[in-house]
């Protein structure tokens, strides 16, 4: 008791205005915005980090940098009880696993491809080891956990991870509908590997990808949502696995080869 | 030192969870027993992790977040005795209520570097597209020969 005592001593101020936020926020829910090309989502969740963030000692300064720094170390704990509620429910699913085959398991090694593509370009526009967070994965949730468990809450790692999490649960559904409608135009992919392509770990954008597919074959459109949704599913399932053994790994062997080799580049083309 | 960590971390997910647990009755409509029970099992489990991984660290280090995560999927699995208590006790706590809380943390945290994100701002939107694009094209291209090979398509 002595204990929670001290905790609460220390924490109240970061934990006072969390429970405000927290509750403002989810009582408002979920708002989505009609921009003409698709919906903007903003989720409590995003509402909640950019309000938290406005708070902080760079802008209104209701926070000081080390009750800032506090807030991070609750992140992780935040984090746990959410990451029990995955595993519960990746458990719940485990059968419908099986049922879905080989070829679903495999694909989601496609999803390693992004590192190759992505990383080279976040070293060209500057981020350094932000770029590690940020390009080993799709960041959803679980891996939001798992780079802010192995790097820690202030690490630039784990501030890649969380900046393409906020861009991307803001943009992601859009950009998934216009991108699965282009990729589709190109007539180089059956519908069926489109549609298990779609399950990219994030249910929103999954839902926007494969609603997508479905319009533009509508024969296909029963089977993709199906597809897509056990891929989604399976993501969630082996990302945290396939984020701690294969991709983050190989994106930090591959950082360290190629960041000497563009910050060359960086500097003689003058970029700033 | 793993029997320290347990009380500190017990004392933290304390806090933390009568957080979840008021935005689960406020903003997804939970009844009060409901959301403790849900989100009582969910911190058991994460507090479990948590020491085991604590405790392992001393012969492998594994991030806990996937001992959590692995200790949440036995339980469920099919092969686990309670199953059913733990999945229906579970299922009420809504999927992404504890993120809230999770977000205004985080906020909290991130708000010492708020200035130099918004220097990288367009460029964390090109990136994050290219994120995306990439690991779609990655699952379609591997689907598409694995479909192709076995004859599905």
């Amino acid at each position: 008791m002595t204990f929670i005592k001290s905790v609460v001593r220390k924490y109240w101020k970061v934990y006072v205005v969390a429970v405000v936020i927290s509750i403002i926020l989810d009582s408002i829910g979920t708002l989505s915005f009609n921009i003409g090309l698709g919906t903007l989502t903003i989720l409590p969740m995003v509402f909640a980090t950019i309000v938290g963030g406005l708070l902080g000692p760079d802008t209104l300064k209701l926070f000081d940098l080390k009750e800032s720094k506090l807030g991070g170390s609750l992140v992780l704990v935040a984090l746990a009880p959410f990451m029990a509620k995955m595993g519960v429910s990746a458990g719940a699913n485990l059968s419908k696993l099986v049922e879905v085959g080989p070829a679903l398991i495999l694909q989601e090694f496609g999803n390693l491809a992004t590192i190759v593509i992505s990383l080279p370009l976040a070293l060209l526009l500057g981020l350094k080891r932000e770029s590690i967070g940020a390009c080993y994965s799709i960041n959803r949730d679980s891996n939001l956990g798992l780079t802010t468990d192995i790097y820690g809450p202030d690490a630039p790692e784990t501030k890649g991870t969380f900046a393409v999490y906020i861009v991307g649960s803001v943009i992601g559904t859009i950009f998934m509908s216009l991108f699965v409608n282009i990729v589709a135009s190109w007539g180089i992919f059956h519908p069926l590997a489109l549609g298990m392509a779609s399950g990219i770990g994030s249910g929103s954008m999954m839902s926007a990808g494969a609603g997508t597919l479905g319009t533009i074959y509508p024969e296909f459109s029963d089977q993709i949502l199906v597809l897509g949704g056990a891929s989604d599913m399976l993501t969630g399932i082996t990302g945290i696995y396939i984020g701690t053994f294969i991709a983050l790994p190989i994106t930090t062997k591959l950082y360290k080869i190629l960041e000497p080799k563009l910050e060359h580049f960086r500097k003689k083309k003058g970029v700033a | 030192m793993v029997r320290k960590y347990f009380v500190q971390q017990l004392g933290l997910l304390f806090i933390v969870s009568i957080i979840i647990i008021l935005t689960n009755i406020i903003g997804y409509n939970m009844t009060i027993k409901n959301s403790i029970i849900g989100i009582g099992i969910l911190s058991i489990i994460a507090l479990t992790g948590l020491t085991v991984s604590k405790f392992m660290s001393k012969f492998v280090k594994l991030p806990s977040m996937m001992y959590i995560s692995l200790l949440g999927l036995l339980l469920a699995s099919p092969i686990s005795p309670i199953k059913d208590f733990i999945i229906n006790s579970t299922s009420q706590a809504a999927f992404l209520a504890p993120t809230t809380a999770l977000g205004a943390f985080a906020g909290i945290s991130l708000g010492k570097d708020i200035k130099s994100f918004a220097k990288m701002g367009w460029k964390l939107v090109i990136l994050t597209i290219f994120i995306i694009a990439g690991t779609f094209l990655g699952s379609a291209l591997v689907a598409q020969v694995v479909l192709r090979l076995t004859g599905a398509i």
